[in-house]
């Protein structure tokens, strides 16, 4: 019958790069090859065109893959350019991309119209844009075009919204919505919310936010992470204001929501077609076909089982005895031909449920114990190889794990804010890194309740009689190689030799213990891990690669302030020390604040200190300064990593916003280039003004620009080394960006970027206060004076 | 007149013995049976030390009186030995400052007007300007410093200069004052035996192409030790060197010894038999073992290198090399001597918290093994206290820990170098040139108080005779991760220690405790 029913018909398929279409169109060739022709609707993008598609994103799928052993590649390519065809179609577009010219869709016996944006959690836009109005378009289209095809589309068994009991094959229960009414509401969202969060006092706290993040690279990089945030702002909106339209309606998100309109619309428009709707539950990994635990993508069921194994996911709410309706994927691809083979009358509809619900119910406490009983058996291990330990779900209501969920997450942030505003150090660093991990941890957890908790609160039973119907008519023959019965199956056979197996693979988690690094004898070159100094030596000899490092932090544990409370208290008597100390600490709130706000404002109010004091005493104290300070507190790493640019060829230069009083002697021991603050000098006394604007936040990085094309460098091949936030424009402008000891700031940008992160520590047993050694007689005889 | 040394057998009525630890100190149990070895106690110091260096420099040995070779106008140097020498640095005033201002008060009355004072620092660090004025005193500091006294400089191509090869190829560099002075004196100390001689200007005054010539593995494995320069192999190429300076340049000689009183009364029961232990000595010994305990190390550090030796002067001859070498050593000799009878299985001693390249900075676990199983295990004449292939036990905590002004070089060499090798052969031909030759190493030597690039090679070779003498390593209380990055042995106790060295030198073994410092020679019958 459903062989019968395809053979030498003209099929069109839409959303053919999709998990379900691509199956579709695996399962009709192999088991229909006597079908006339399959087209498959595919939307150009920019970098590719259809055709493309078609070769990179469906039949290179592993899909293809028995097909083309069972046919061998001639056989499968002559079986593939014989039957399938590409159709250009933008289902995003009024008239679908096809112009003038509607006719084209003329010539089809059958039209599968499985496209649409199946995330729960997509922006409320682009729901309504490819599951409403694209469906309305083709159907639209499709009638316009003169031809008669049979089309089936197909929806999800969840359109029927949040309701408890039986749910009937029927059209959803209609609240009163107008479709047309709806997709204009929510597709003029978007504007709407664009314009919202150009508001002034949206505005503000997303600048404020930046502010606080990269504040200190100055204001294009805060610029642009305003325009991040705001752009990630309406998206997030545009998200929630689906997810909360939904629900108000009736819904439990605005994928299921936007899919029962467009049965509206398509019962609606469809004029003489025959039209059957097929309402698949939760598609999950294929039970035989193609192959078992075929599975493409990763966010039905799949997350929360992950997290389950990972242990990462304490609790779940649900009822424990609510029914979980999920059917694995080719009892869809295999209930969509049989509807496809047998058309309703010309103008009438037919629905199906493809839901286990009714006949083969798995309840949400059967899942868990299932799941419990193979992760037990075969765990996954964390980083250390350990087995992991399942937990044991207690199912509390959504709201109460929701809002635990929410008080740690505010508990996590206010612990973030604190560390954020601590002076940098290795301790805040890595406690900052921890919390980041915590807060990613708990945003997951939360999400993923918020997301599918819905799907296990209601007590909704989907009717299959349709279905059974359609199944009773199949031949014995055809039952054999095209089964659709959800009864079919055992439960636990289903997730522990199929699913359950399928999503390890798929996560590529670690379940056996880890292998140490053994030799394998082999003699092939290793292959270098990609770090810095393995960059370094791919770069040796080019003269045209520059590294430049920033000083403080980077390559010395200091700051300006150390210098010059060591430099100061050098200067004068013992007995004045206190008064002096007391006004230096007076101040440090101020820089503290200043130094939050900007490296360069406070360099340039902290420079006033050297206001009226000798210029020849200060540069002889710089070069004490050099052995009291700065050659205790390198950072041996740094040291080297300088040295083996040197020894590579490359250019050196120390960017950075010290003075030259305490840099130079450096930069003339390492023999580098240097570019640092100098204070303008009137009659042999510093005034403590700048000569130029300190070279902070994007400075450095134009610095840099001029500095390479005066040198002739080749910026993009080049190294820079920095640790703190207001260094982002200069890590940016080169190739090699290299994190140094970053700060909180830093670290969260590094991680996003994959930059490499290195730390340096100062050779243990160094650090001395910033003080004058009180033991050497020299020092003694001079402070006293 | 004090005691000879002693060797003592540990029985039930022994009291515990003090083992030096770092910046520390430890009271063990040895084992029944037990040698322990006791310097003797310090020689009474010459009762005026400033006649007698006016009558050694009046009457010199094989030269004429130092009075005689001055003249106007002539070029005067004077070298003398740096802050290696002696440890821990001694009280003010210092032996070399007494014997200074005698020569300078005999060429100031001479009318000799161009004088210079160079510190004979070899590859060692610059002395800060402290150290020196510490060793030369306030008067000769303030009137030659720093133009007439400073630093040699091994690394200064203007200020050296080649003299010539010896007859069995070694290079000899000397610095270019020097070597053009009509006059070179040269002031030395002499700690242990092997200080002074040709030694002090070969090398004091050299550079790295000539000291390269017998810093060696091959060396150091032949000089057996170098505590004993006729067995020396070291020393032999020494001789050759000087006796090369000494035909190019008119040298005189000035040595001195000191008796080994070398703590303060405050803590002289560290230098003490516990046997001779006082009421004040216990409680001196409780305090400073809680009180190391508690503090952070740094505190530690600063409290033990402020402490200043009492040494005294035993003896101080001028003229010429050989005869002064001579008798400086039979001086130093009478106060380090002991006898010990036959070769044991064990040997046990504590690492002090001090060795000759870290005046003023922490003890790196480099130099651990340089003082350990360098200066200490070879202080023996004849052959080591313990048996070929037998177990040195050392005690020191062995910390991850490195000056990085004074010791920038050693830093690399143990995170690069020995995370490598171990090995002192291997370890000379592959990585000694590159750092020997690095511009960085150089600059920090030459500008800042660092010690040579090379050096950390040379303190690991002065261990090289050691690692392939002993059967096995083992270090108590030390840092377990630093101390197998060095290739040795780790325990937390004296029990576990000699357990482990059960299984290499097998059940029942002799042990023998070498209660260093003060240091003694160890003449093995």
């Amino acid at each position: 019958m459903i062989r019968e029913g395809i053979a030498g018909k003209k099929l069109l398929v839409t959303g053919s790069t999709g998990f379900l279409g691509k199956s579709i169109v695996e399962k009709c060739l192999r088991a229909v090859p006597e079908v006339g022709r399959i087209d498959l609707a595919i939307r150009p993008t920019g970098r590719r065109s259809a055709a493309e598609r078609l070769a990179r994103e469906v039949l290179a799928s592993p899909a293809f893959r028995r097909l083309e052993e069972e046919l061998g590649p001639e056989a499968f390519g002559r079986l593939v350019a014989g039957k399938l065809g590409v159709v250009e179609l933008d289902l995003g577009r009024e008239d679908l991309g096809l112009g003038s010219s509607p006719e084209a869709l003329a010539g089809y016996d059958i039209v599968v119209h499985s496209a649409a944006a199946v995330e729960f959690d997509n922006p409320a836009d682009l729901a309504a844009q490819t599951n409403l109005l694209g469906a309305a378009r083709l159907v639209r289209a499709l009638a316009e075009s003169g031809g008669r095809p049979h089309l089936v589309h197909v929806s999800t068994a969840f359109v029927g919204g949040m309701v408890r009991g039986l749910v009937r094959e029927e059209l959803p229960l209609d609240p009163g919505l107008n479709w047309r009414h709806e997709a204009a509401v929510l597709g003029d969202l978007r504007a709407a919310v664009e314009e919202e969060s150009r508001r002034p006092e949206v505005l503000d706290q997303l600048r404020r936010r930046a502010r606080s993040r990269v504040g200190p690279a100055g204001v294009p990089a805060q610029a642009r992470a305003v325009e991040r945030l705001r752009e990630r702002w309406v998206r997030d909106r545009l998200v929630e204001r689906g997810r909360a339209h939904a629900r108000a309606l009736g819904f439990t998100d605005i994928y299921s929501f936007t899919k029962a309109m467009a049965e509206h619309a398509v019962v609606e428009l469809r004029g003489e077609l025959p039209l059957s709707i097929v309402r698949p539950s939760i598609i999950e990994s294929a039970l035989a076909e193609p192959f078992p635990g075929w599975l493409e993508g990763f966010r039905m069921a799949e997350p929360v089982i992950l997290a389950f194994a990972r242990a990462a996911l304490p609790n779940f709410s649900g009822l424990p005895d609510a029914v979980l309706d999920i059917v694995p994927a080719d009892l869809v691809v295999n209930a969509v031909l049989a509807v496809a083979a047998s058309p309703p009358p010309a103008r009438s509809y037919r629905i199906y449920h493809l839901a286990s619900g009714s006949r083969n119910p798995l309840r949400l406490r059967e899942l868990h114990d299932l799941c419990t009983t193979y992760f037990r058996e075969h765990p996954l291990r964390d980083r250390w190889g350990q087995a992991v330990g399942t937990p044991t779900w207690t199912f509390p209501s959504r709201g109460e794990l929701v809002a635990r969920g929410r008080l740690a997450l505010r508990l996590v942030d206010a612990a973030q804010q604190l560390v954020e505003h601590l002076p940098l150090g290795v301790t805040a660093t890595r406690w900052s890194d921890r919390l980041n991990q915590e807060r990613g941890r708990l945003e997951r957890v939360l999400n993923l309740s918020e997301l599918y908790g819905v799907y296990v609160e209601v007590d909704s039973i989907f009717d299959t009689r349709n279905l059974m119907e359609l199944w009773e008519r199949v031949p014995e023959v055809e039952r054999k190689s095209f089964p659709f019965d959800p009864a079919g199956y055992g439960w636990e056979d289903y997730f522990h030799r199929v699913h359950l197996p399928t999503v390890v693979r798929m996560a590529r988690a670690d379940t056996g213990p880890r292998r140490r690094r053994a030799p394998t004898g082999s003699t092939a070159p290793r292959v270098e891990p990609n770090t810095a100094l393995a960059a370094l030596r791919r770069h040796r000899g080019r003269g045209d690669v520059l590294a430049v490092f920033d000083v403080d932090g980077t390559l010395v544990q200091t700051n300006v302030i150390e210098y010059f409370l060591w430099m100061r208290l050098r200067d004068q008597p013992l007995d004045a020390w206190p008064r002096f100390l007391a006004a230096m600490a007076s101040r440090a709130p101020r820089w503290l604040y200043l130094e939050r706000r900007s490296r360069a404002e406070f360099q340039r109010a902290f420079y006033r200190e050297y206001d009226g004091l000798d210029l020849e005493r200060m540069r002889e104290l710089g070069r004490e300064a050099l052995d009291a300070i700065t050659l205790r507190r390198v950072f041996p790493e740094g040291m080297r990593r300088i040295r083996a640019h040197k020894e590579a060829g490359h250019r050196v230069l120390l960017l950075t916003g010290a003075l030259d009083l305490v840099v130079e002697p450096l930069a003339e021991l390492l023999g580098v280039d240097l570019d640092c603050a100098h204070l303008l000098v009137r009659d042999g006394r510093l005034t403590g003004d700048l000569q130029s604007p300190p070279a902070a936040g994007e400075a450095r990085a134009t610095l840099l620009q001029t500095y390479a094309e005066r040198h002739g460098l080749d910026l993009a091949a080049s190294f820079a080394y920095a640790d703190a936030i207001s260094d982002l424009p200069m890590l940016e402008a080169v190739g090699i960006p290299v994190v140094v000891n970053p700060d909180a700031r830093l670290s969260q940008v590094a991680g996003q970027r994959g930059w490499r992160v290195e730390r340096w520590e100062m050779a243990p047993g160094n650090w001395r206060p910033p003080l004058p050694d009180l033991r050497s007689r020299g020092d003694l005889e001079r402070v006293r004076r | 007149m004090g005691r000879p040394g002693a060797v003592i057998e540990v029985d039930r009525n022994t009291p515990p013995t003090l083992f030096h630890f770092g910046e520390g100190v430890r009271l063990e149990r040895l084992p029944l049976g037990t040698r322990v070895v006791y310097p003797p106690d310090p020689l009474p110091p010459i009762a005026h030390p400033e006649r007698a260096i006016r009558r050694a420099l009046a009457h010199p040995l094989d030269d004429d009186p130092l009075k005689s070779l001055l003249r106007p106008g002539m070029r005067l140097t004077i070298a003398f030995d740096d802050l290696s020498l002696p440890l821990p640095p001694m009280v003010q005033p210092d032996v070399r400052q007494l014997v200074l201002e005698e020569v300078i008060e005999l060429a100031a009355a001479a009318g000799v007007e161009d004088v210079h004072l160079i510190v004979a620092n070899s590859l060692h660090r610059r002395m800060t300007a402290e150290e020196i004025r510490h060793v030369v005193g306030d008067r000769v500091f303030t009137t030659f410093y720093p133009d007439r006294l400073y630093n040699h400089d091994a690394e200064d191509t203007e200020g050296n200069v080649f003299l010539g090869t010896t007859a069995m190829g070694e290079e000899v560099t000397l610095n270019r004052r020097a070597a053009e002075s009509d006059l070179l004196i040269y002031v030395n100390l002499t700690l242990v035996p092997m200080d002074g001689g040709h030694k002090s200007l070969a090398t004091g005054l050299g550079s790295y192409r000539s000291i390269r010539a017998h810093h060696t593995v091959h060396t150091l494995r032949n000089s057996r030790s170098y505590m004993h320069p006729p067995d020396s192999a070291l020393h032999h190429a020494c001789t050759r060197q000087g006796q090369l300076i000494e035909d190019a340049v008119r040298c005189f000689h000035i040595e001195t010894a000191v008796n080994n009183h070398c703590f303060p009364a405050l803590v002289n029961f560290m230098q003490k038999r516990e046997t001779d232990w006082t009421a004040a000595d216990q409680a001196a010994y409780l305090t400073v073992k809680q009180l190391t305990d508690l503090a952070p190390p740094a505190v530690k550090r600063a409290v033990f290198h402020s402490m200043r030796a009492p040494y005294g002067l035993t003896a101080v001859h001028a003229g010429q090399v050989d005869a002064v070498h001579e008798r400086t050593l039979a001086a130093v000799e009478r106060q380090m001597l002991v006898e010990v009878e036959g070769q044991t299985d064990i040997v046990t001693f504590g690492v002090p918290y001090l060795g000759p390249y870290n005046v003023n900075a922490s003890m790196n676990p480099v130099l651990v093994v340089c003082m350990g199983l360098g200066y200490l295990f070879n202080l023996y004449r004849g052959r080591p206290v313990v048996r070929p292939g037998g177990v040195v036990i050392l005690f020191h905590p062995c910390r991850y820990e490195f000056d990085s002004v004074q010791h920038p070089s050693y830093i690399d060499f143990y995170d690069e170098v020995l995370a490598d090798t171990t090995d002192p052969a291997e370890i000379e031909a592959r990585y000694e040139r590159c750092f020997a030759e690095d511009a960085w190493y150089r600059q920090l030597y030459r500008r800042s108080h660092a010690y040579h690039g090379v050096h950390p090679f040379y303190a690991w070779y002065w261990a090289a005779h050691a690692m392939e003498y002993v059967g096995d390593v083992i270090v108590v209380g030390g840092e377990r991760e630093t101390v197998r990055h060095l290739g040795f042995k780790c325990a937390s106790t004296l029990a576990d220690a000699l357990e482990m060295a059960e299984q290499t030198v097998g059940r029942h073994p002799s042990i023998t405790h070498l209660r260093f410092p003060p240091l003694m020679l160890a003449d093995v019958r």
